[in-house]
């Protein structure tokens, strides 16, 4: 069985490893971009959100490869991500595919049907491999979201635009190629120091000098919102980037593993999470006294925590009409008036041009600057 | 999670209702209850266009048109009650939810608008223990400093007047009589609710009794006049505000008029288990319901879906609705997209054009099924 899955950021590495190492054929799907988006805008309903759109390009992309199969998350909402699968599954069946879809979801109550499901993805290992296989996938995962948030350090500093992403590059191809956990792990470790190292910091991440041109000490953004748009640079336009570019070292709560260690690690074994979990509720609650779906209180309880830690500005982003990130919007500028920090809402979906993106992110920037030039601005950092 | 709060409210003091969301689902049931805790309810006047440009001027842009609506109802209220009444409905059943803004709407609405009097939050939360609509009732009387007593009859006199209301609503009536009806003894009349149209009026013929007798024979259209199966939130079918006075347009262009509140909440239950997996939003189960069942009873000649623009959960139900009768009949069925800017010509132009529509397609029934598709696309 050919199989396949939709894009998310870092998702695919661990993805491709995972269900390779299960005995599986694995069709990637190209990676998203302009022409698997179209794909998507066309056949996708019309409101669904952003994300959704996408992956449907990502599904006939790989279907048209020859994909036979689609594993896909699931989930029990309210947000709408939980009835993604069902959606698309009618989208592709009215395509005219014959496809399969695997749709995992957290259990309700019992675990037989995921397990079922996990045994038949298998094709009937033992429980023991497909643990070993999950391991696996998860280092990688790890390490790859390590080399990020080495990037979102370098970036700032980088003498040569570019120079620590193409570290970052180098890194990634020998990460997938790594083959094991140990080794792995010393690619993990390797490619975060040649990340460093090629904008010139040294590796506790301490800058040496002020770089030409750009604001120092640099300026630092926290990124909120939504786990997908916030973890797909297609989605999103590459913010991290453009960000890092003019100099600003973007900070992200919600990378891929800490979602991975949030949503589907039972909390009992980590102690750490849990304590985290609740101070970003307890943030929250001046603001939102309650769950909303998706990641709207965590955006919410984050921005506050972002402005505890002293950053200069926070930067929201959702698929427009994204139901849990609008009720988070609607409370943030509140919260930022309160605080005296600056949060800037980005909705995003097919018809956001890079120019508009481009132009409110360096006005943005230009603000959080002068705030600082004129006093207002924080020392903490 | 519980909000520790406590607020006095003499006996007699005023609490508003604004007139929008889930008001048009829980509305004699928040009367019911509120009054029997010696409260008086101000309802807020029908939603307007200057009222809709209110809210919106406070809400954020994305947020969908009865949520600015709700907004712009309690910004009537705000200046002329003791108190406003702003539930958080997580969920009013198990295994369902209600729509994230609902969760977050107390908090919006709090955020955002400025120099409200003292409001009153609840959790509801039938996914919980002791959330359901009689606790979460209950916690709030004794929360007002109600005796237990006092707060159980207040609830089980609100629950009476639901139960009343539904059972109107699912005989056909209109809203605004089911809602009257439901509760006879009460003083204050619905001012500016507008005496019950036509076509609401009259019980369908053929419409509840095979969906009763569960008997698969449909009822086929004779001559009569048209039908339409109008599915979508009951904030939206209601509330004529919202959607431009849909039902009155579409009964003065000759149709009778099926809604998705028709349905019991046991058939609502029955259609939904059927389904590969069910719809979390209660509402969402609601619509697919109503769309399977009449489809399969042949009861309506075609299907709106009233949807607000960038409503989350009709993106989705709307989307399976439409594809499954694109699948499994040649019923018409239009997406109705509504929002602040919806003008009521071009409402009026689609509104004609669909049910001509309807009307030549039952003056040729035997048409092959491919040019009545290609009809329904032109």
């Amino acid at each position: 069985m050919r199989v396949t899955f939709p894009h998310m950021g870092n998702l695919w590495i661990i993805a491709k490893t995972l269900l390779e190492d299960l005995g599986l054929e694995v069709i990637v799907p190209p990676l998203p971009n302009r022409r698997s988006l179209d794909v998507g805008v066309r056949h996708a309903p019309e409101f669904a959100c952003f994300p959704l759109k996408l992956n449907i390009g990502d599904f006939v992309g790989a279907l048209d490869q020859g994909a036979e199969a689609i594993v896909m998350a699931g989930g029990i909402g309210p947000c709408r991500f939980g009835h993604y699968a069902q959606v698309e599954a009618q989208v592709l069946h009215d395509l005219g595919y014959d496809v399969e879809m695997v749709i995992l979801e957290p259990p309700r109550g019992h675990l037989d049907g995921l397990l079922a499901k996990i045994r038949r993805l298998s094709g009937g290992k033992p429980l023991t491999r497909v643990w070993r296989a999950i391991r696996f996938g998860w280092e990688k995962l790890v390490a790859l979201d390590e080399f990020d948030r080495a990037l979102t350090r370098a970036r700032p500093v980088e003498r040569l635009t570019g120079s620590a992403a193409r570290a970052h590059r180098a890194a990634a191809a020998r990460l997938a190629d790594a083959d094991g956990v140990w080794a792995t792990r010393r690619v993990g470790r390797e490619g975060v120091r040649e990340i460093l190292c090629a904008a010139g910091l040294e590796e506790s991440g301490r800058p040496g000098e002020p770089s030409w041109g750009k604001p120092f000490p640099r300026l630092r953004v926290g990124l909120v919102g939504e786990l997908f748009m916030v973890a797909e640079p297609f989605a999103n336009q590459e913010i991290e980037r453009r960000l890092g570019e003019m100099g600003v070292e973007v900070l992200r709560p919600l990378y891929l593993s800490d979602w991975v260690r949030t949503h589907l690690i039972p909390r009992v074994f980590q102690p750490g999470r849990r304590r985290r979990a609740s101070e970003v509720k307890r943030a929250a609650r001046p603001y939102l006294g309650h769950f909303v779906g998706g990641e709207g209180l965590d955006s919410v309880g984050e921005t506050i925590l972002f402005d505890r830690q002293g950053c200069d500005g926070v930067i929201h982003v959702a698929p427009f009409t994204c139901m849990p990130e609008i009720v988070a919007a609607s409370l943030l500028p509140e919260a930022g008036r309160d605080l005296g920090l600056p949060v800037l809402s980005l909705f995003l979906d097919e018809h956001t041009a890079e120019a508009g993106l481009t132009t409110r992110l360096e006005a943005f920037v230009d603000l959080l600057g002068r705030r600082r030039a004129v006093g207002g601005a924080r020392e903490k950092w | 999670m519980a909000m520790a709060w406590q607020l006095r409210l003499k006996d007699g003091a005023v609490v508003g209702l604004p007139r929008a969301l889930l008001f048009y689902e829980l509305y004699p049931f928040w009367r019911g209850l509120l009054e029997g805790l010696g409260l008086r309810v101000a309802v807020s006047t029908a939603t307007s266009p200057k009222l809709i440009e209110a809210g919106a001027r406070h809400a954020m842009d994305e947020a969908c048109l009865p949520v600015k609506s709700f907004y712009g109802h309690v910004m009537v209220l705000r200046d002329r009650v003791d108190a406003v009444f702003l539930p958080r409905l997580v969920s009013l059943s198990p295994g369902t939810y209600t729509c994230p803004k609902m969760l977050g709407l107390p908090d919006m609405v709090r955020q955002n608008l400025r120099s409200l009097p003292p409001v009153i939050v609840a959790d509801f939360d039938a996914r919980l223990w002791r959330r359901s609509l009689e606790e979460g009732g209950e916690s709030v009387a004794c929360r007002l400093g109600r005796s237990r007593g006092q707060a159980r009859e207040a609830v089980s006199r609100g629950l009476e007047a639901l139960r009343s209301f539904r059972g109107s609503l699912e005989a056909g009536q209109s809203f605004e009589e089911a809602a009257s009806g439901a509760a006879p003894g009460w003083k204050t009349p619905l001012e500016g609710w507008k005496t019950p149209l036509e076509g609401w009026k009259t019980p369908l013929e053929g419409w509840k009794a095979p969906l009763a007798g569960g008997d698969p024979a449909p009822t086929r259209p004779g001559p009569r006049r048209l039908r339409v199966g109008l599915v979508g939130h009951a904030y939206n079918l209601f509330d004529p505000g919202v959607n431009l006075g849909l039902g009155r347009k579409l009964v003065a262009l000759g149709c009778d008029l099926v809604t998705s509140e028709q349905l019991s909440e046991e058939e609502v239950q029955t259609e939904s288990a059927a389904l590969p997996k069910e719809i979390f939003w209660s509402s969402g189960r609601r619509i697919l319901a109503a769309v399977t069942r009449f489809r399969r009873r042949e009861l309506v000649d075609g299907f709106i879906h009233v949807v607000s623009f960038g409503c989350g959960p009709d993106s989705m139900v709307g989307e399976i609705a439409e594809r499954e009768t694109r699948r499994s009949s040649n019923l018409p069925y239009m997406a109705l997209t509504i929002d602040e800017h919806t003008a009521e010509g071009g409402l009026l132009t689609r509104l004609e054009a669909f049910t001509d529509m309807l009307a030549r397609r039952r003056a040729r029934p035997e048409t092959p099924e491919g040019s009545v598709a290609a009809e329904v696309t032109a």
